[in-house]
C-alpha cells in the first residue's frame, strides 16, 4: 500500500477548513467555531492512525514522501546545481510531536470558544498556524523546515496582536522582532550549509558531517552550532533570550498560549535535538558543559522568579522557562537517559502547560483576573476547577504517576552520570518548583475566599473535554511511559550513533 | 502471595469510585472506603500468614526502557513487607471506620474518604516495592496524600500553610533520596534492592560512595519521618482532621522513613559512618522533640512531638545496628500511637477544643476513652507488661550494645521525659476539675470506640510477639535468611531493663506530683528556668530560624533575580529593538524621492556586482 499521501494530507488538511471559513459570512459565530474545531480533526485522526501503524509493528518510513521541487540550474540546463526537494517524513520523535500538535490544536480550538470577536479571521489564522506547526515537525530538509517555521510566525503575530489582552501590540511586536532575528540567524546557517554541501536534507547532512573530507572546518561547524543554539534558544527560550515569551504568555488569548507554550516553544527543543545534536554531534559534545550550565541557569532562574510573581500567568511563564531548562539538562547529558528525558519533557510539558493555560482561560473568563491575591479560596466556589488546577500543578512539579516525573527523573539520571556537580545544583530546582507552584496554586484555591464566588459556574459541558483528555494523557505517560519510549527507540539509536556511543 | 499486588489496588479503586460518584453517595461513601480497606486487610492477613511458612515472593516486569537500561516495576513480599502490609492496612481500616463517626455531618466526607483511599493505596504500594525507584514513586504519592489531608480544611489559613510546609519540607528530604538513589544506580547499575545489596557485598561500590549515598538516602528518611532538622512540618500537620493524624502522622507515613532505612539496611551497615549518622540524628531527635513535648498545651501537638521523638528512637535503634529493635518499635508504636491519636480525637470530639488547659476531669465523663487513653499512655511510657516496654527495652539494649554510651544516655533521658509529658497530658485531661465551659460532654459513638478498643488490645499484647512465650521471636523471623540484618534477638544485661523501668516510673511519679497530687506547683518549671521554658515553649525557635535564613534568602535571591530581569535582560531587549528601529529610521531617510540618487545607487551597485562576477568567474562557491 502506498502511504506517501498521508503526510501531505495531514499537514495541509486544515486548508480545507480555511477554504470553508473563507466562504462563510463573518457573523455566523457558532458555525465558524464549529468549522474551526472540525478542521483540526483530520490531522488528529491521521496522526493517531500513524501511531497505530507504528504500534502494528510497521515501519514509519512508509510515510516518507520526496519529489523534486525547486531547482537552480546553471549553464548546463540538464544538471541542476542546487535542488530542493519537497520531502516529508516521520521518525518516532516526529510522530510524537505531530500527535502532540494535533491533540493540542484540537483542544485549543475548543478553548477558542471564548474568543469574543472576529471569529472568522481568528480561526483562519489558527488553522494556518496549525499547518505551519505540522509542517515544521514533518519537514525532512532545512529549506522546507524554514518555510513552515516562518508560516508559524506570521499567524501567531496576528493572533497575539489582535485577540490578546491589554498590551497585545507590544507583546506581538516583541514576539516578531525576537523570532524574526532568530529566523535570520537560522536562515544564515541553512544557507551556509546549503552552499557548502549542496543539500539541505537533514539525514544527508548528518551523514556528510561525519565525513572527514567534508568541506567544513571544525571551527565553522562549532560556529554553526552556536548559531543554531541562538536561533532555537530564542524559541525555547534560553536565558537571557526569554523576555519576549513572558509578554506573549501574559497577553495572548488562552487558546493561543496553549499552542504557544504547548507546541511553539517545543520547536526550539526539536530544532536543537534534530539539527543541533543530529547534525553536529561532535561539536555538541564540546559544548555539553556549557549547555548543562545554561540548563541549570534556566531551571533555577525561572523557578526563583516564578516564586515572587503576583500574576498566575507570569508564574506559568517563568515556570515554562524553568521547565525548558530540564530539556537542556537532559540534552547536555548526551546519554540515552538524558536525551530520552529531554524528549519526554518536550511532550510532557506540552501537555501540562496546555492544561494549565486552559484552566487559566477558564478562570479568567469567569473572574476577569489571574492575580493570585484576587483569587483566594477558589476551591469553595469552583471545587472541580480548583481540583484540576491542583492536579495540573502536581503534574508540573513532577509528581510520580504523571508525565513530568518520568521526564525530570530521566534528565537528572542522565546528567548525574556525566556532570554530577552541575546536576546536584540543578536539583534545587526540584524543591523550588514545588515551592512556587504550591504558593501560587494554594494562594488561589485554598485559604479564605477574598471575594464572593456565588454564581460563578464551575467547569461545565464541553470544557471538560480538554481538561480530561490532557489529564488522562499526562497520567498515561506517567504510569505507562512505554507509549512514548517505544516510538523513540529508533530515534535514540540514531542520535547515539551520531554521538559515537 | 502472588495476589499481594491486589492489596494496594483496593484503596485505589475506592479513591477512583469516590472521585467519580462520591458526591452522589454522600455519607454512604464511608462504606465504600471501609469495605475496600477491609478487603486489603483480609488479603494482608492472608499474605502475612502465608509468609510465615513460605519464602519471599518477587515478581517484576519492564516498566521503562532507556536504551539498554530496563527499569522494572513489580512487587515483593518479604518479612518486613508482609509485616508492614498488615500494620498499614489494619490501621487504615480502623481509621476508616473511626472516621465514619468523627467526620459525621461534614458535607465533604466523600472527598475525605477519597483522599484516605489515595493515601492508603500509596502507602501499601510503598511497602511492597521491590526496587528503589518504585519506592520513590510511592514515597512521593504518600506525600501528596498527606498533603491533601493536612489541607483538608482548605478554607483555614493554618491548614493551607501547614499543607504547603509539609509538602516542601518533605520534598527537601526527597531530593536527597533522589540524588542518593541516582548515584547508587550509576554505581550498581540497578535500582533493585537485591542487586544493590549484591553489588555492595561484592565491594563494587567505593566506601566514600557508600557513605555518601546512604546519607543522602537517609536525608529522605529524615524529611519523611520528621527527624531533626526537618521535623518542623510534623507538628504543624496536626491541622488535618485527627483520624488523619492517627493514620498518617503517627502510624504509617512518618514511619516510612524508618521503613526505608530498614529496607536498605545492608547498605547502611556497610558504612559505619552512615550508621553513626543515623543513630546520632535519631538520638538527638528523640531527646530534642521530647523536651519540646514537655511544655506544649495542644493535645495533638504534644502527641506530634511525641511521635517525632519516638521515630528518633527507631532511627537510633537502626543506627545502632538494631534492625529488629527498630522494626519492632515501629510496629508497637503504630498501635499505641494510633490509639492515642484516636482517643485524643474522641476527647476533641467531646469537648471541641484541643487546649489541655481547658480540659480536666474527663475520666468520669468519657468512660471508655479514658481507660483506653491510659493504656496508650502506659504503653508509650514503657511500663512493664505493655507493648512499649518490650520494644523500648530492645532499643536501649541495641544502643548499649552498639557501643554508644552517650546515645544510650540520650535514649534513657528521652524515656524519662516521655513518661513525664505523657502523664502530664493524661492528668491534665482526665483528672482534677473541669477547667472549660463544656456542656453535654458525652462518649463517642461505638463506631469510634470500637477501633480504639482493637488498638488498645494490640497496644497491650503486641509486645509479646518478640518474647519466647509464643514459641519463637518476631526478631528471628524478621532476620531469617538474611545475615546482613544482624541478630534476631539478643539477651541484654538485666540492669538495662531495670533502669528503663525505673526511669519510666520516675517520670510518671513526677508528673503525678505536679499534675495529679499537685504537691509541686505547676509553674515550678517555668519559674525555675524561665529562659529554658520559653525556649522549649517556642520549640527552640527553629521555625523562626528558618524564616530568617532559608526563606528570607530565597525571597531575597528571587528579588535580586527580578532586578536582573527588569534591568539587564530588558536592557538587552531595549537595545535590540533600538537597533531595529534605528535601521528602520535610516532606511526611511534614504527614501528621499530624488530619482538621481536612486539612479546613482543602482548603477554603482551594478558595477560592483559586475566586478565580483568577473573576479570569481560566476558562482560564489
Amino acid at each position: 500500500m502506498n502511504l506517501s499521501w498521508v503526510l501531505t494530507t495531514l499537514v495541509f488538511s486544515p486548508l480545507a477548513g480555511i477554504a470553508v471559513l473563507a466562504l462563510l459570512p463573518k457573523t455566523q459565530e457558532k458555525l465558524i467555531k464549529l468549522i474551526g474545531f472540525l478542521a483540526t480533526l483530520p490531522p488528529l485522526a491521521l496522526g493517531l492512525a500513524a501511531y497505530l501503524h507504528f504500534l502494528d509493528g510497521k515501519k514509519l518510513s512508509d510515510f516518507a514522501v520526496s519529489t523534486e521541487w525547486i531547482q537552480f540550474r546553471g549553464m548546463n540546463v540538464n544538471e541542476p546545481i542546487y535542488s530542493v526537494y519537497y520531502e516529508l517524513g516521520l521518525s518516532g520523535f516526529q510522530l510524537l510531536l505531530v500527535v502532540l500538535t494535533a491533540v493540542v490544536a484540537t483542544l485549543a480550538a475548543i478553548a477558542a470558544r471564548s474568543v469574543k470577536k472576529e471569529w472568522k479571521g481568528f480561526f483562519m489564522l489558527f488553522l494556518l498556524l496549525e499547518i505551519g506547526m505540522l509542517g515544521v515537525f514533518t519537514a525532512e530538509n532545512l529549506i522546507l523546515f524554514f518555510l513552515f517555521f516562518e508560516i508559524t510566525l506570521i499567524p501567531t503575530f496576528f493572533l497575539i496582536g489582535k485577540w490578546g489582552y491589554f498590551e497585545k501590540e507590544k507583546a506581538a511586536y516583541s514576539f516578531l522582532i525576537y523570532n524574526g532575528l532568530g529566523s535570520a540567524v537560522l536562515l544564515i546557517v541553512i544557507m551556509i550549509l546549503f552552499a557548502k554541501t549542496g543539500t539541505t536534507n537533514i539525514d544527508l547532512l548528518a551523514h556528510i558531517m561525519t565525513d572527514e573530507t567534508a568541506p567544513l572546518s571544525g571551527a565553522l561547524k562549532l560556529g554553526l552550532l552556536i548559531s543554531l543554539l541562538v536561533a532555537f534558544g530564542v524559541k525555547l527560550p534560553i536565558f537571557p533570550l526569554h523576555s519576549w515569551m513572558l509578554r506573549v504568555h501574559v497577553q495572548a488569548p488562552p487558546a493561543v498560549v496553549m499552542i504557544h507554550s504547548g507546541i511553539l516553544l517545543k520547536i526550539g527543543a526539536y530544532g536543537l535535538i534534530r539539527f543541533g545534536m543530529g547534525i553536529f554531534p561532535e561539536q555538541f559534545e564540546t559544548l555539553a558543559v556549557a549547555i548543562a550550565i545554561l540548563g541549570v541557569i534556566n531551571l533555577l532562574y525561572g523557578a526563583f522568579l516564578a516564586f515572587i510573581q503576583t500574576d498566575f500567568k507570569m508564574v506559568l511563564a517563568y515556570s515554562s522557562i524553568s521547565h525548558m531548562g530540564i530539556v537542556l539538562i537532559g540534552l547536555a547529558a548526551m546519554n540515552e537517559a538524558g536525551i530520552q528525558g529531554a524528549i519526554f519533557q518536550v511532550i510532557s510539558h506540552g501537555l501540562i502547560s496546555a492544561l494549565l493555560f486552559f484552566l487559566v482561560g477558564v478562570l479568567y473568563e469567569r473572574t476577569d483576573t489571574s492575580l493570585i491575591d484576587n483569587l483566594g479560596g477558589l476551591a469553595k466556589g469552583m471545587p472541580i476547577t480548583a481540583g484540576f488546577l491542583l492536579a495540573a500543578a502536581m503534574a508540573s512539579l513532577g509528581l510520580p504517576g504523571m508525565s513530568g516525573f518520568v521526564s525530570e527523573f530521566m534528565a537528572f539520571l542522565g546528567l548525574f552520570r556525566e556532570l554530577p556537580w552541575i546536576a546536584a545544583v540543578g536539583t534545587i530546582g526540584i524543591i523550588m518548583t514545588a515551592a512556587y507552584l504550591l504558593r501560587a496554586v494554594l494562594g488561589m484555591t485554598y485559604g479564605k475566599a477574598h471575594r464572593e464566588f456565588v454564581g460563578v459556574a464551575d467547569l461545565r459541558g464541553v470544557e471538560f473535554v480538554p481538561v480530561v483528555v490532557l489529564m488522562l494523557l499526562i497520567v498515561l505517560i506517567g504510569v505507562y511511559p512505554s507509549v512514548l519510549s517505544s516510538p523513540l527507540q529508533a530515534t535514540l539509536e540514531t542520535l547515539m550513533l551520531g554521538l559515537g556511543g | 502471595m502472588e495476589n499481594a499486588w491486589l492489596i494496594p489496588l483496593f484503596p485505589l479503586l475506592s479513591f477512583l469510585i469516590l472521585l467519580l460518584i462520591g458526591k452522589r453517595l454522600k455519607e454512604a461513601s464511608a462504606y465504600v472506603g471501609i469495605l475496600f480497606t477491609l478487603a486489603s486487610l483480609v488479603f494482608s492477613i492472608l499474605v502475612l500468614f502465608e509468609r510465615f511458612s513460605e519464602p519471599t515472593f518477587l515478581k517484576k516486569f519492564d516498566w521503562l526502557t532507556i536504551g539498554d537500561l530496563h527499569l522494572t516495576a513489580g512487587f515483593e513480599v518479604n518479612q518486613l513487607n508482609a509485616l508492614m502490609l498488615f500494620i498499614v492496612s489494619l490501621v487504615s481500616f480502623l481509621v476508616h471506620t473511626y472516621s465514619k463517626g468523627y467526620m459525621h455531618g461534614d458535607e465533604r466526607m466523600p472527598v475525605f474518604y477519597a483522599y484516605l483511599g489515595l493515601f492508603t493505596f500509596a502507602m501499601l504500594g510503598l511497602v511492597i516495592s521491590p526496587n528503589l525507584l518504585q519506592t520513590y514513586i510511592f514515597w512521593e504519592l504518600v506525600g501528596v496524600g498527606s498533603f491533601l489531608l493536612i489541607g483538608f480544611y482548605f478554607y483555614k489559613e493554618e491548614a493551607k500553610a501547614a499543607a504547603k510546609k509539609a509538602f516542601i519540607m518533605t520534598r527537601i528530604g526527597d531530593v536527597g533520596l533522589l540524588i542518593g538513589m541516582i548515584l547508587l544506580f550509576w554505581q550498581t547499575k540497578s535500582f533493585e534492592y537485591s542487586e544493590i545489596f549484591q553489588a555492595v557485598e561484592a565491594g563494587a561500590v567505593s566506601n566514600t560512595m557508600l557513605t555518601l549515598t546512604a546519607i543522602l538516602i537517609f536525608i529522605g528518611a529524615v524529611g519523611k519521618s520528621g527527624q531533626f532538622p526537618l521535623h518542623t512540618w510534623l507538628p504543624d500537620a496536626m491541622e488535618g482532621p485527627t483520624p488523619v493524624s492517627a493514620l498518617i502522622h503517627a502510624a504509617t507515613m512518618v514511619a516510612a522513613g524508618v521503613y526505608l532505612v530498614a529496607a536498605l539496611f545492608p547498605l547502611f551497615t556497610a558504612s559505619p559512618t552512615a550508621l553513626l549518622t543515623v543513630a546520632t540524628v535519631g538520638a538527638v531527635t528523640a531527646i530534642f522533640a521530647a523536651s519540646i513535648g514537655l511544655v506544649q498545651t495542644d493535645i495533638k501537638r504534644v502527641l506530634a512531638y511525641s511521635t517525632v521523638s519516638q521515630l528518633g528512637y527507631m532511627m537510633l535503634a537502626l543506627g545502632s545496628a538494631g534492625y529488629v529493635a527498630g522494626v519492632f518499635h515501629l510496629m508497637t508504636h503504630a498501635f499505641f500511637k494510633a490509639l492515642l491519636f484516636l482517643a485524643a480525637g474522641s476527647v476533641i470530639h467531646a469537648v471541641h477544643t484541643q487546649n489541655i488547659e481547658e480540659m480536666g476531669g474527663l475520666w468520669k465523663k468519657l468512660k471508655l476513652t479514658g481507660p483506653l487513653f491510659l493504656i496508650g499512655t502506659l504503653a508509650i511510657s514503657g511500663v512493664p507488661g505493655l507493648s512499649g516496654f518490650f520494644s523500648k527495652d530492645e532499643i536501649l539494649v541495641a544502643a548499649w550494645e552498639g557501643g554508644h554510651p552517650v546515645l544510650f544516655l540520650f535514649a534513657l533521658i528521652a524515656a524519662f521525659m516521655t513518661a513525664f509529658y505523657m502523664f502530664r497530658l493524661f492528668f491534665m485531661v482526665f483528672t482534677g476539675e473541669s477547667r472549660g465551659q463544656q456542656k453535654n460532654v458525652h462518649e463517642s459513638p461505638s463506631v469510634m470506640t470500637m477501633p480504639m478498643v482493637v488498638l488498645g488490645v494490640l497496644a497491650v499484647i503486641a509486645g509479646y510477639v518478640n518474647t519466647p512465650w509464643f514459641g519463637s521471636f518476631l526478631g528471628d523471623w524478621l532476620v531469617d535468611g538474611n545475615e546482613a540484618l544482624g541478630h534476631g534477638h539478643i539477651e541484654g544485661p538485666i540492669w538495662i531493663m531495670i533502669a528503663a523501668t525505673v526511669v519510666s516510673l520516675a517520670g510518671i511519679y513526677l508528673a503525678w506530683l505536679i499534675y495529679g497530687k499537685r504537691s509541686i506547683a505547676r509553674d515550678w518549671l517555668s519559674g525555675q528556668g524561665g529562659m529554658l521554658y520559653t525556649v522549649l515553649y517556642n520549640k527552640y525557635y527553629i521555625d523562626e530560624f528558618y524564616q530568617l535564613t532559608v526563606i528570607a534568602f530565597t525571597k531575597g535571591f528571587s528579588y535580586f533575580l527580578r532586578f536582573i530581569d527588569t534591568f539587564i535582560v530588558e536592557g538587552i531587549v531595549k537595545g535590540v529593538s533600538g537597533i531595529v528601529q534605528g535601521l528602520g529610521a535610516m532606511g526611511s531617510k534614504m527614501q528621499t524621492g530624488r530619482a538621481q540618487t536612486y539612479g546613482t545607487v543602482a548603477f554603482v551597485s551594478l558595477a560592483v556586482l559586475a566586478v565580483i562576477f568577473a573576479l570569481t568567474g560566476g558562482y560564489l562557491r
